[in-house]
């Protein structure tokens, strides 16, 4: 009897021990993949991804997560949208083939299976980034991450922002440099709903 | 008749003995962009951009001094959610709404500087005030990034850098959703700006 | 001496036009000069992205045909008399090649869009090929072809929002420019054979497909574009001098040309939003 009850207690002990993998969806409108590049060596150029999707798992008691992010590179802004006069506007540019090319890969993909954590917060993530069909590795930092319920809907939210950088050479992109830099900061700044 | 030459040698000269050279800069408003970022919940930043700004800036190296005055549109802000879908509207809809930006009323951002503060030949920090939905309010902007010289294709002289700074809403009225949007505004300003 | 070496027009028309040159010049005594439009070709890849075939885009299959055209075309020119009918036939194995090209694109379309698209892909890659291939023994009329389908289908591109493939297209003109150069220079023709016309015609082709399909060009300036390789048959009288013909052909294919990059030029002045 003694053991029965102590194994119902073990069982009603919140997580104890049991492994809890969590799964997040990223809200598109709060998640947004940003990048400042240089130009001709006066100023930096920021610019965004409109459009985003993607999943991530995360499991605090093992210390392991995965996620997944696919990029619409048509979605591509960088506050020169209309071309006016001009032959193509900025935006249209960089969707074409001198950049990237969205008619042949419309689509950016990110993947990372090995997260770092600093007790139960993830404060870095390796991964594979896919862009004009070429992997490299990509290590990410979580320079920001809270996870609390939202504030009006109530639904347990993961947020925050993440940094990294990347050569766009090494993808292929190769027009332009050096006028055009050739390193990419990246800035992602999200919010992941609990499913 | 040689007096009369010299002493109209030297009144020809008068202008080139004045030391100050103003030069006069247009900013390029594919180039220019003020970036915000504004804290969302206390989750993440939120950061977008206003698409549309023109300006003019004077620069006078030897004499250290400087002057920008810039006009923001604030209808062209622009946060990546510009699509309603089934919603009622979107964000940057929200943003151009009585709720924020107020953009049928207020149509224009504008920022004028009073003072500007140099580091040898560059400018280090912009004093100036800023005028946003009919208030206005003194605004400091660092200059984090500075640099003249010639284009590397069209060769035309400019110049060009980033600057930042930071702002609270609330001091021009902006109030809605404070706390869960913050009111603390951070600024990133990229410019190019060509010599006329 | 970086700085020059980046410039686009540089890249795109000063070094491929010095590469056609030298390559005409200096080939035409072997019966090589043909191979000077894929000098200036390669000249304009190897400035502006170098060579790489991995992954193989749609822009790298490109690259790849237009390295194996001159050295088939200088086999087929060496080794037999080309026959007249094998010109339709090469032309619609070009048509066929563009589909595989073009594979990575037409599979993300519909059924019905992938086949519109890629016949009339095929059968503008088809035409271009065919009828420049028809000027292989006339090389003042090849030069002229591939000056104007080189320029035309570069400027176009340009305005369509794709700088590589204009600067690709335009490295192909100038080569061209080079090639018609040195002869109106001695006065003499040289070979062009189906080293040149191969290489100009499919480049000419893939490269103007490729800007429709992946950049912004619309589909009729191409339909405007494939008179050119017709009208560098215009009849000019045998006794005028090299240069006279060079010019009065390249006259008539460059004016068509210019309609296309004025079409271009139109339409991309679109209504903004």
């Amino acid at each position: 009897m003694k053991q029965i009850v102590a194994g119902l207690a073990f069982m009603l002990l919140p997580s104890a021990g049991v492994a809890s993998p969590e799964s997040y969806t990223f809200d598109p409108r709060h998640t947004f993949v940003h990048f400042g590049v240089d130009h001709n060596d006066f100023s930096t150029i920021w610019g965004r991804f409109d459009r985003s999707s993607g999943k991530f798992t995360i499991d605090r008691q093992a210390k392991t997560g995965t996620l997944e992010v696919v990029v619409e590179t048509a979605s591509v802004s960088t506050g020169d949208g209309v071309r006016g006069d001009r032959p193509r506007s900025r935006d249209e540019h960089l969707r074409s083939p001198d950049f990237f090319n969205s008619a042949e890969f419309p689509r950016m993909l990110y993947k990372a299976s090995t997260v770092k954590f600093n007790g139960e917060v993830p404060v870095e993530l390796q991964g594979q980034l896919t862009l004009l069909g070429v992997s490299r590795p990509v290590t990410l930092a979580v320079d920001r991450w809270k996870c609390a319920p939202h504030a009006v809907t109530k639904r347990m939210i993961c947020g925050g922002n993440a940094t990294g950088a990347l050569k766009r050479s090494e993808y292929g992109m190769k027009w332009g440099i050096p006028a055009t830099g050739d390193d990419v900061k990246i800035l992602v700044t999200f919010e992941a709903i609990k499913d | 008749m040689m007096r009369r030459i010299i002493i109209g040698a030297m009144i020809a000269a008068i202008p080139f003995a004045a030391p100050a050279q103003v030069e006069n800069y247009t900013l390029d408003p594919i180039h220019s962009f003020v970036n915000f970022g504004i804290d969302h919940l206390g989750f993440t930043t939120i950061y977008g951009r206003f698409n549309k700004s023109t300006g003019k800036g004077t620069l006078d190296v030897a004499g250290k001094k400087a002057s920008l005055d810039v006009t923001i549109e604030a209808a062209s802000v622009d946060t990546g959610d510009n699509d309603k879908g089934s919603r009622a509207r979107s964000r940057d809809e929200h943003l151009r709404a009585a709720d924020f930006f107020n953009v049928a009323e207020f149509p224009r951002i504008a920022f004028k500087s009073t003072n500007v503060h140099f580091s040898g030949d560059a400018p280090s920090e912009i004093e100036g005030s800023l005028t946003m939905l009919g208030i206005t309010k003194p605004l400091t902007l660092k200059v984090d990034r500075w640099k003249c010289g010639a284009h590397p294709f069209n060769k035309r002289a400019m110049c060009g850098g980033n600057a930042s700074g930071s702002l609270k809403r609330t001091d021009f009225g902006m109030k809605f959703g404070v706390p869960n949007i913050g009111d603390e505004v951070r600024l990133m300003i990229n410019f190019e700006t060509y010599k006329d | 001496m970086q700085d020059w070496l980046i410039h686009p027009v540089v890249q795109g028309a000063l070094l491929p036009f010095l590469a056609g040159l030298v390559a005409s010049a200096l080939l035409a005594p072997l019966r090589l000069a043909g191979l000077a439009a894929v000098a200036g070709f390669a000249t304009a890849v190897y400035l502006v992205v170098g060579f790489e075939f991995s992954p193989m885009t749609t822009i790298r299959k490109v690259m790849l045909l237009g390295l194996i055209a001159p050295v088939l075309g200088v086999a087929a020119d060496f080794a037999f008399k080309p026959k007249r009918a094998m010109a339709p036939l090469v032309a619609v194995a070009s048509g066929a090649l563009s589909v595989w090209v073009f594979l990575a694109v037409l599979t993300q379309k519909e059924l019905a869009d992938a086949l519109l698209i890629g016949g009339g892909i095929a059968a503008y890659v088809a035409w271009q090929v065919g009828f420049t291939l028809s000027l292989h023994e006339d090389s003042v009329r090849a030069g002229a072809a591939g000056l104007a389908l080189g320029m035309g289908t570069g400027v176009a591109a340009v305005f369509a929002a794709s700088a590589t493939l204009g600067l690709y297209a335009m490295a192909l003109g100038s080569a061209s420019g080079a090639f018609l150069l040195v002869q109106m220079l001695t006065g003499r023709r040289i070979l062009a054979g189906i080293a040149f016309t191969l290489t100009t015609g499919l480049l000419a082709g893939l490269l103007g497909a490729t800007t429709y399909h992946l950049a912004q060009l619309p589909w009729y300036v191409l339909a405007v574009m494939a008179p050119v390789p017709l009208l560098a048959r215009l009849p000019i009288p045998a006794k005028w001098p090299v240069w006279g013909q060079a010019v009065a052909l390249s006259g008539a294919t460059l004016t068509v040309s210019a309609v296309a990059c004025y079409l271009v030029w139109l339409s991309s002045r679109g209504i903004s939003e």
